[in-house]
């Protein structure tokens, strides 16, 4: 009979629920519980006073060998995983399928009876419900981490790659074991960025910033990508799961919109330059249309400056004839004063005509319209009262002068139009102070103190649906061919372009009222260059010598006796061979005279061909061409000079002496 | 803290006990190696004495506050607790090494806590038996348990430590798959048996000497 002692030790061994197998110091076993039975389907009796090796050949149990060894040698426990070892006991669930277990061995008596035990720790059911809870966790995460295009994976606290998922593979052309195990770090060629996205998360700093990044592909391409990242924790270790957006085909469309911006700006600035080329044709045009309509005026004038001319001569002539010659002087003086009349005249128009950039400058309105009397009275006509109000004191305006002169003629030739029948227009100018009120009705206008320039005439007047449009480009009253109706637009134009406005008073046979309001200018203004007054004479030095090349014989002699008379050496020639005969030879010659356009060589090839003798020739040329006078700057090199026609004596002297004296 | 009576090991007897330690490793280094199939290089630069408390603050100093601990009971001539620490942040990092970087993070995840545990088990059980069979002594040794904490509670762990306990502390380093993943090495000792581990010390620096120096003496 079995003691209680042995009942309850046996009992209690097979009740475990867990392989328990004792060994006696050779490692033989000499207790195998039913557990043991069960699991691994051989009975204490078949497994009795055998080792492990012999009760499961072909295993390799190394470990185990080991550690039985070590507790029944050394007194050592020792645990033998599944976790680390491939592969432990061959042993079956109730449902055949592996068992998957941990070992642990301990010494089980004290020297100098050695014995141990093995303990076999089934693990299955913790094992398969971690698994399976996970699994479950983790079903609906996988299935979107797989098939997600974006590359995602996930890295520990220092950045080792623990994970990537599919597409992370695919698109940097890895496999899963060359990534995971290394440090994220090195598949970026951003590395500071890299380091601000994971220190980012690791900090779990909130609102998930998108940094982008470049990574490097395994075949060595560079790969845009926008990172966002955030840190998650298993028990007590922190991992990073960083989710990377193919950015490639955004950057390239970003690319190429860049790139259509920039040639649109080009296209913008080619337009713009385009326009303001057109602007500048379209004002010239005004300019050339504004002469038209003076021509008609001038014309008739010219012919009655002519005709003082003419008739002053005319009675010279008999008079010298008669031999009467007291009283030359007073016909002389009256045909230059006719001639000096015209010259202005056409001085005016040729400057008026002129192209000329559009340069604002502080002006002083009031010398301007002064200026433009002359040729304003004479263009009105007789029956015309011309009459110009200028105020006293008259504040500074900065806009561009030959704008506002054109601007001026422009509204004197509507008011001539409008006074058929002849009338009063009037110019005026004022200084005016446009107050809130006044700002805040109109607009576009600030409030503030402004030069005004009013033109009224006693004319037909305009309906307030005319007054309305008035401003409108191409709105004209004229019959056609009479006006491009591009007037008052451009008035007003200029007004708002100067920072100033325009505003139109008129009623039906009453006449009208156009009011330029240009704001003030505080500052000094600047000068014009003002064509020489006639004023002092200028004489030569000892023995200057003067080359006069004209081939109108008239206007030769006129410049070669003024030259004379001022004390000058003069040759002349009347062509250009001529002249450079005279420049060929060792004749002093301190200043060349020429015409522009001669009949053969022209003048600059006279200079041209002169200087390659007399490098250091000083050339003053005459023009009567307006449009020479223009591109002068382009066309005159050092030590040239231009002067227009028609000139007065002693603004010739003038220039003579400046140049002589450089 | 001053240690009243405190025991001091001789240069020589540090030197020794540093090489028992490191023959401990080896033996380790070789199961494991047999066991992973790849190369694993274990070693311990310098073993130091130090207090309890000194342990702990060199602990604290040098790495993360959150410290995972392998720990084994061994009782015999010898009577202590002896210890295999990481950072936290590194266990994983060790298990991945040892089991392999084909399985997945989850697998991993789930492995670490028997992985470290047969790991240190494997580590503490050679450095133990090393020291004992050179001693000619047997030490019994429990079974290992992983903790996971600051490095004050790995040290204050029950029965309540006597305040004159000395510590062998050292840095192990791993090397293995291309890593490097340098963590403790610590042995818990009281004074008596750090006391007789200075005698068998000594005792085994006089035997050696003896054989080498009188080759034909015993």
């Amino acid at each position: 009979m079995p003691t209680d002692d042995d009942i309850s030790q046996k009992d209690v061994l097979n009740a475990i629920n867990g392989g328990l197998v004792v060994l006696d110091h050779n490692a033989r076993v000499i207790r195998w519980n039913s557990w043991m039975e069960f699991a691994s389907r051989i009975t204490e009796h078949e497994a009795r006073d055998r080792t492990l090796a012999d009760i499961f050949p072909g295993i390799a149990l190394t470990r185990l060998h080991f550690a039985v060894n070590a507790a029944l040698t050394s007194r050592t426990s020792t645990i033998v995983t599944h976790a680390i070892n491939p592969s432990l006991l061959p042993l079956l669930t109730r449902s055949k399928k592996p068992l998957l277990h941990d070992i642990t061995v301990t010494p089980v008596s004290d020297p100098p009876i050695r014995r141990c035990l093995v303990f076999v720790n089934d693990v299955t059911m913790a094992t398969r419900r971690e698994r399976f809870l996970r699994d479950r966790q983790n079903a609906r995460y996988d299935a979107v981490v797989a098939n997600a295009p974006d590359l995602i994976i996930t890295v520990d606290h220092e950045g080792l790659i623990q994970f990537a998922n599919s597409a992370a593979l695919s698109q940097l052309g890895f496999a899963s074991e060359d990534l995971v195990g290394t440090n994220a770090r090195e598949l970026f060629e951003t590395k500071h960025e890299w380091q601000l996205v994971l220190q980012g998360a690791l900090s779990n700093s909130p609102g998930g910033r998108r940094i982008d990044l470049i990574a490097r592909r395994r075949d060595g391409t560079a790969s845009h990508l926008e990172a966002t990242a955030s840190l998650w924790a298993s028990g007590t270790t922190n991992f990073v799961t960083v989710i990377l957006r193919d950015i490639n085909e955004r950057r390239a469309v970003d690319e190429a919109l860049r790139e259509l911006n920039q040639t649109l700006e080009q296209r913008v600035q080619d337009r713009t330059a385009q326009v303001m080329q057109m602007q500048e044709e379209l004002r010239q045009s005004q300019k050339m249309e504004a002469i038209g309509q003076l021509t008609g005026g001038i014309a008739h004038d010219f012919n009655n400056l002519l005709q003082g001319i003419t008739g002053g001569l005319d009675l010279v002539k008999k008079r010298v004839m008669q031999g009467r010659f007291n009283e030359l002087d007073r016909f002389i003086s009256g045909a230059m004063t006719s001639a000096s009349r015209a010259s202005a005249l056409t001085h005016r128009l040729l400057a008026f005509s002129r192209r000329q950039p559009l340069a604002p400058k502080a002006l002083d309105v009031n010398p301007l319209l002064g200026s433009m009397e002359e040729l304003l009275r004479r263009t009105l006509g007789e029956r015309i009262v011309f009459e110009l109000v200028i105020a006293g004191g008259l504040w500074l305006t900065k806009c561009d002068p030959n704008q506002l002169e054109n601007a001026v003629l422009n509204l004197a030739i509507n008011a001539r139009d409008a006074m058929p029948d002849g009338g009063t227009l009037t110019i005026e100018t004022a200084n005016a102070h446009l107050d809130r009120a006044y700002a805040a009705n109109h607009q576009d206008i600030e409030a503030g103190q402004y030069v005004c320039i009013s033109v009224t005439d006693s004319g037909s007047g305009m309906s307030p649906a005319t007054i309305a449009k008035a401003f409108e480009p191409f709105f004209t009253t004229k019959p056609l061919g009479r006006g491009t109706g591009l007037g008052l637009s451009m008035i007003y134009g200029f007004a708002k372009q100067s920072g100033g406005h325009a505003k139109i008073y008129s009623e039906l046979g009453k006449g009208t009222t156009v009011r330029m309001y240009l704001p003030r200018y505080r500052g000094e203004a600047e000068t014009e260059d003002l064509v020489p007054e006639l004023s002092d004479v200028y004489s030569a030095h000892t023995n200057e010598t003067v080359l006069v090349v004209e081939d109108e014989f008239v206007v030769r002699e006129l410049i070669v006796e003024v030259l004379k008379e001022l004390g000058y050496s003069t040759l002349e020639a009347e062509d250009g061979p001529a002249a450079l005969k005279i420049l060929d030879s060792k004749q002093r010659v301190d200043l060349l005279i020429s015409d522009i356009g001669l009949p053969g060589l022209n003048g600059r090839q006279i200079v041209d061909s002169a200087r390659e003798t007399r490098p250091a020739l000083k050339v003053l040329f005459m023009t009567g061409y307006a449009e020479n006078a223009a591109i002068a700057a382009g066309f005159l090199e050092p030590g040239m000079s231009m002067i227009t026609k028609p000139f007065a004596m002693e603004a010739l002297a003038t220039r003579i002496r400046e140049i002589l004296e450089n | 803290m001053t240690v009243p009576e405190r025991v001091v090991l001789s240069e020589m007897e540090l030197d020794a006990l540093t090489e028992l330690v490191n023959l401990g490793v080896s033996n380790a280094a070789a199961s494991m190696r047999e066991l992973v199939k790849e190369e694993i290089i274990l070693s311990v630069p310098k073993v130091t004495i130090v207090t309890r408390d000194e342990a702990i603050r060199n602990l604290g100093e040098r790495d993360a506050k959150r410290l995972v601990a392998v720990h084994q009971d061994f009782e015999g001539d010898i009577a202590g607790r002896a210890l295999l620490i990481f950072p936290e942040t590194k266990s994983l990092e060790l298990v991945r090494a040892i089991v392999g970087s084909d399985l997945s993070l989850e697998d991993i995840i789930e492995l670490e806590q028997e992985a470290l545990a047969e790991t240190g088990n494997i580590i503490l059980n050679a450095c133990l038996s090393t020291l004992a069979n050179n001693f000619k002594r047997t030490l019994k040794i429990s079974l290992p348990e992983v903790l996971h904490g600051a490095g004050s509670e790995f040290f204050y762990v029950k029965p309540p430590p006597q305040i004159d306990d000395t510590v062998l502390f050292s840095f192990i380093n791993f090397s293995v798959r291309e890593r490097n993943i340098t963590g403790y090495i610590a042995m818990l000792l009281d004074l008596p048996s750090f006391a007789t581990l200075k005698s068998l010390l000594a005792a085994l620096i006089e035997s050696t000497r003896s054989h080498t120096a009188a080759p034909d003496a015993d």
